[in-house]
């Protein structure tokens, strides 16, 4: 994904770029996430959370700093979503 | 092995507890055991080297020739005698050349107002399994103990050891080596533990305590539940140690194990699953566990981007087991015989599957592995149900009873724990 046009982000699309990239580097093939589940719940760790903060910072050109890793913007992929529109706007 | 105690009859052994409420029948564990070994050979299987100066691996017979491990029955006289027969487990140390690499005992209790209990021990020699592996393995005898007469898993066995790495080996290579060069960097000088010095290690002890209490999960200022806060809270207590001991401000080296399987289903049973990130902290820097939470995720965050953790886990093969020697032989302290400061591993939630076990239900369960006499003590967390249960091990010479009491202590205050009862 390009990060030239970040203030354009479609919430929906980085949901499901969220999503599929939890889905396909972290999860176990027979149990996918879907946008709205609670990925703590779904088995994230600390180490799993890691790789999705270097996923962003790859895709959309920012780092999630510390004082952002707050429940909010971290329980679903839909969440993660959220928080990376408002960044880039 | 350290080489320092190739003859010293060190314990490799690691338990996982499990208490239920009420008499486990031993002929069923066993029926369940022996009905494994039609699907899988691993718990009778021998470590073997196929030359004497090859690697070692894993081997086993023909199902015919598999014999099951034992399952041992005991009737404690006193509640306080489960104690010091879990120690007994953790220090007869399984030699895999000769037995079966795990064992099984019943424990039950001596009879109480909430009627017998029982405590289910599964001891194993450590490199068989992680952990999650051992669990892994109850559930499947679980299963089977179920499914007494019909086709276990839909006809369909479990995967129960990780599939070989597809990567070409000339790429496995060139991880591996830059996985050793990572490790020669790590520190500048070997550390110290509470067991540098010992020259002749006691024996393995461990203190288990339950509590209860929220944790905070991942996210939030005190993310309680990232392995990173409470490792900088151990990391707090042993600080305190050394400066009770006197012991330098060099940087702890602490090794960090990463789960590899995929979230969401058990994955494999048998074999290394896991990768291990190196974490570095001084003692000073252990004052404030917030600041120092934040720097130990920003390394792991290095490491992960380095592409080291997964380096690290090339390293690791199933059936060839070398990850100690490996790390023996690259870590800075190889000279002196050092390896770490500390373990600590959180060890994450008894499986809610498994509430129900051989017909009992499943009041609290741990893991109590053995450490090494060098760094002689380890910390390791682990939940099941409500409870948040908290072990730590050691090595007698290396440690004393009111140190791990001030440990436990000081960790259960960090947590904002109170007793379970």
């Amino acid at each position: 994904m390009s990060t030239g046009n970040l203030s354009r982000l479609d919430p929906e699309e980085v949901a499901r770029a969220v999503t599929d990239f939890i889905n396909t580097t972290i999860m176990a093939r027979t149990r996918p996430v879907r946008p709205d589940d609670d990925l703590e719940l779904a088995g994230l760790d600390s180490m799993a959370l890691l790789k999705v903060l270097l996923f962003i910072e790859a895709h959309y050109g920012f780092w999630m700093p510390d004082e952002d890793l707050v429940t909010d913007n971290i329980r679903t992929a839909r969440a993660f979503a959220a928080y990376i529109c408002r960044r880039s706007a | 092995m350290q080489a320092l105690w190739k003859r010293e009859g060190i314990s490799n052994n690691t338990l996982m507890v499990v208490h239920c409420d009420g008499p486990l029948d031993h002929a069923r564990i066993g029926r369940a055991l022996d009905r494994f070994l039609d699907f899988c050979p691993w718990p009778s299987a021998r470590l073997r080297r196929r030359l004497p100066w090859g690697p070692l691996h894993w081997a086993a017979g023909a199902r015919a020739a598999l014999a099951a491990p034992p399952v041992r029955h005991k009737r404690l006289s006193s509640p306080g005698a489960l104690h010091a027969e879990l120690e007994a487990e953790l220090n007869a140390a399984i030699d895999p050349r000769r037995e079966p690499p795990l064992r099984f005992a019943i424990l039950d209790g001596a009879a109480e107002a909430a009627g017998l209990q029982s405590a289910l021990v599964v001891t194993w020699f450590h490199p068989l399994m992680d952990p999650r592996g051992g669990q892994n393995l109850l559930a499947h005898l679980a299963h089977l103990d179920e499914s007494d007469g019909r086709a276990p898993w839909g006809g369909a066995p479990s995967v129960f050891v990780t599939g070989a790495d597809p990567r070409p080996l000339k790429e496995r290579g060139r991880l591996g080596r830059s996985s050793q060069r990572y490790m020669r960097t790590l520190v500048p000088e070997a550390p110290v533990s509470p067991g540098t010095g010992l020259t002749s290690p006691g024996r393995v002890r461990f203190e288990q305590a339950s509590f209860v209490g929220d944790d905070h999960g991942l996210g939030g200022v005190r993310s309680t539940r990232e392995i990173c806060w409470r490792l900088a809270l151990v990391g707090s207590t042993m600080a305190d140690l050394w400066r009770r001991r006197g012991l330098p401000d060099l940087p702890f080296l602490v090794p960090v194990s990463i789960d590899l399987r995929p979230k969401g289903e058990p994955g494999a049973t048998f074999g290394n699953v896991l990768a291990f990130h190196f974490a570095r902290f001084k003692p000073s820097e252990t004052a404030d566990v917030d600041r120092l939470t934040r720097a130990l995720r920003q390394q792991m965050t290095d490491a992960l981007r380095d592409g080291q953790i997964d380096a690290n886990a090339v390293a690791m093969e199933f059936l060839k087991y070398r990850p100690l020697a490996l790390m023996l032989r690259d870590l800075p302290g190889t000279a002196t015989r050092e390896t770490f400061s500390f373990n600590c591993a959180d060890l994450a939630d008894f499986p809610p599957a498994l509430e129900k076990l051989f017909g009992r239900r499943v009041t609290n369960a741990y893991h109590a592995p053995s450490v090494l006499p060098r760094p002689g003590v380890g910390v390791f967390f682990n939940r099941c149900g409500i409870k948040n249960n908290l072990v730590v091990s050691w090595i007698e010479g290396a440690m004393e009873t009111q140190e791990v009491a001030r440990i436990i202590e000081a960790i259960r205050e960090g947590m904002g724990w109170r007793a379970a009862h």
